[in-house]
């Protein structure tokens, strides 16, 4: 073997995450920092640990923009979970149509957001396509006035909106970690006598656990930041939620000392609520994510 | 044992067609929407695929004007839309309402035959392109804007890649002091959600001078992404037979270049799909452009503003919302094969 080590093994692992450490010191660190900073100040600058709360607490519409955050990321990734399961166990085979069904699913997730709202909004119109296809199929006799959508009604049309963006490509996660699953697992499984059932429980799901566990934690992510398709479709303050706060502070009032205050506010809350989650998914998952440790 | 019976085979094909015609339907109607004129807007049932051409009904009127009719398809037969023997008004009416670009003059000479064979209808061509020409032309900023979403894009991919498949390899292949807190750490910035430091991140960039540049912006998009890209290539790099890397190392290849030669290649999928995701929080991304720019927008958030709150002229929004959808969709297109790969050998 050749001898030109000039790193000692040790220290290149440093070495190379050096520029990665380097990278979120000053970019993450150093605006996390002085944005915890703004949020304990108060507006003439002394320290108050609950001021900034207290101001975001008593605005217009902060129980209903927790509220809808919170029921829009459950009740959205709940259900898109299951359809995608449902599908991707339906469509875990080779077939002649899978070119055709990866393309079309990979459409709604390569969309735009702000693409998808206006999509959704020509749909959901009085006149758009949503009544066309329903008043064509007789299912309703009037047009739907979807866009005065108020309260719960609205964040369940948004959940559709959303749904119909992501569940697509979940289902693709979700047959990707199938495919992973080694056949001759499978038909040892049915060597040793095991049911369809047997095998889905004990070979399929957790095999799919690892790709769950990833399509969960970035949906709840994604979810619990939803605001373009509420706002786009349905304007500002009609269905709140954490970062449609966070927006309109910044773009509809923008320039008044405390609608920064609140956007920092809200977007801090908003933080504290995503990692919370993440906690709290990890904790759930904490058993499993052993499990897989030990397996590397 | 994969051999599906009859029913097992319909079922398929049900869910197939059904996950199709879920995704393409409202597809098919939002691009017939970008190409309808403002006549179109107003005509329901809305159409599933976009007319060609527009036929009006003429009749002469005394003097030299002409009273020109519509049929909104309602059932109720031609209406009277407007009277008028001007030029450019007929000219300025169809390019507005039905999106026909024909000059004036050329109206008034066809529909001068009314006066000799009676009323009649005549059918123009739209100008199909019509609602692009017209996003664009309202809204200035929108061809920057395009520019800017792609340079953004090439720096969020660039800067994420680099500094994320090398920690990736660091956590797949080393053991080190302080590997599970890394681990942790790269979840956590990961999870970060961006609309959490962009107001800070604001105030950074101006006393750094990069505010309201796409290098300000892509240096916001990568916090989540190097992480993403260490977490998706370290898998990968895990799962690479590290046997092929210690027979390079026994033949005398450094790390270096057993890592160039050998392992590169074989993380390359994971790489590609780890840029689509790079490239998707770049190219999607509202909300911290709308914190962190002010001139220079991407065409995400032109799309955004172009809307606005209300629904009159959608289908100018709705042709810019195609034009920010198609790269990105030709972007997916492109990586599609790794995409596939990952997926598990399954050829696109």
């Amino acid at each position: 073997m050749k001898h030109t080590h000039r790193i000692p093994k040790e220290i290149m692992p440093y070495l190379l995450l050096f520029p990665v450490f380097l990278y979120y010191a000053v970019f993450w660190l150093v605006p996390v920092l002085s944005g915890v900073k703004e949020v304990f100040t108060t507006l003439d600058g002394t320290f108050s640990l609950f001021s900034n709360f207290r101001l975001m607490a008593s605005s217009d519409l902060f129980g209903q923009a927790v509220f809808n955050t919170a029921a829009f990321a459950v009740l959205s990734v709940l259900i898109q979970y299951l359809i995608a399961l449902l599908l991707a166990v339906l469509l875990n085979r080779k077939f002649s149509g899978a070119k055709l069904l990866m393309f079309a699913s990979m459409i709604p997730m390569a969309i735009t957001p702000t693409a998808t709202a206006i999509l959704w909004k020509t749909g959901l119109m009085k006149d758009g396509w949503i009544n066309t296809i329903l008043m064509g199929m007789h299912l309703i006799q009037v047009p739907i006035v979807f866009l005065n959508a108020e309260q719960f009604s609205a964040v369940l049309l948004l959940i559709v909106v959303d749904s119909w963006t992501v569940t697509p490509s979940i289902m693709i996660i979700l047959i990707a970690g199938l495919q992973g699953l080694q056949k001759d697992q499978k038909e040892a499984a049915y060597l040793f006598g095991a049911n369809k059932w047997m095998i889905f429980r004990d070979v399929t799901l957790p095999t799919l656990k690892p790709s769950i566990t990833t399509s969960i934690i970035m949906r709840m992510i994604a979810a619990l930041q939803v605001w373009a398709i509420s706002v786009m479709i349905l304007g500002y303050s009609k269905a709140p939620f954490l970062v449609e706060r966070v927006a309109f502070y910044v773009d509809a009032i923008p320039g008044v000392d405390t609608s920064t205050k609140l956007a920092y506010t809200y977007s801090f809350m908003t933080t504290i609520v995503v990692l919370l989650a993440t906690v709290v998914y990890l904790k759930v998952s904490r058993k499993t994510g052993h499990q897989e440790k030990e397996a590397s | 044992m994969d051999r599906l019976n009859i029913v097992q085979k319909t079922l398929m094909t049900l869910t197939l067609a059904f996950m199709v015609l879920v995704v393409v339907i409202p597809l098919l109607f939002f691009i017939t929407v970008s190409f309808s004129s403002a006549t179109d807007m107003t005509e329901f049932p809305k159409r599933l695929l976009p007319t060609r051409s527009v036929t009006v009904y003429i009749e002469p009127v005394e003097g030299d004007t002409y009273e020109l009719f519509y049929d909104y398809g309602r059932g109720d037969g031609y209406t009277s839309i407007i009277t008028t023997g001007v030029a450019d008004r007929l000219e300025t009416h169809f390019q507005r309402q039905y999106s026909v670009s024909v000059s004036g003059d050329k109206l008034l000479e066809d529909f001068s035959r009314t006066r000799i064979e009676g009323p009649m209808t005549f059918s123009y061509k739209k100008d199909a392109f019509y609602n692009f020409k017209q996003f664009f032309r309202i809204i200035p900023n929108a061809a920057p804007a395009l520019k800017n979403s792609i340079i953004v894009s090439l720096y969020t991919i660039l800067i994420s890649l680099t500094l994320g498949s090398s920690a990736g390899y660091v956590i797949a292949r080393y053991r080190f002091a302080g590997r599970e807190q890394l681990n942790v750490a790269l979840l956590i910035v990961r999870m970060f959600p961006t609309v959490g430091i962009s107001i800070p991140m604001a105030v950074m960039l101006i006393k750094m001078g990069l505010f309201d540049t796409m290098l300000g912006l892509a240096l916001l998009y990568s916090i989540p992404n190097i992480a993403l890209t260490s977490w998706i290539t370290s898998s990968i790099f895990i799962g690479i037979n590290k046997e092929m890397e210690e027979a390079a190392w026994i033949f005398g290849a450094s790390r270096v270049r057993t890592f160039i030669n050998i392992t590169l290649p074989l993380a390359f999928p994971a790489m590609a799909a780890s840029s689509m995701y790079s490239f998707l929080t770049a190219w999607n991304d509202t909300i911290s452009a709308l914190i962190l720019t002010n001139e220079n927008q991407t065409l995400s958030l032109v799309v955004y503003k172009a809307i606005g709150t209300t629904s009159s002229g959608i289908q100018y929004a709705a042709a810019g919302s195609i034009v920010l959808i198609l790269p990105a969709l030709v972007f997916t297109f492109i990586i599609r094969k790794y995409i596939g790969q990952m997926w598990g050998g399954v050829e696109l």
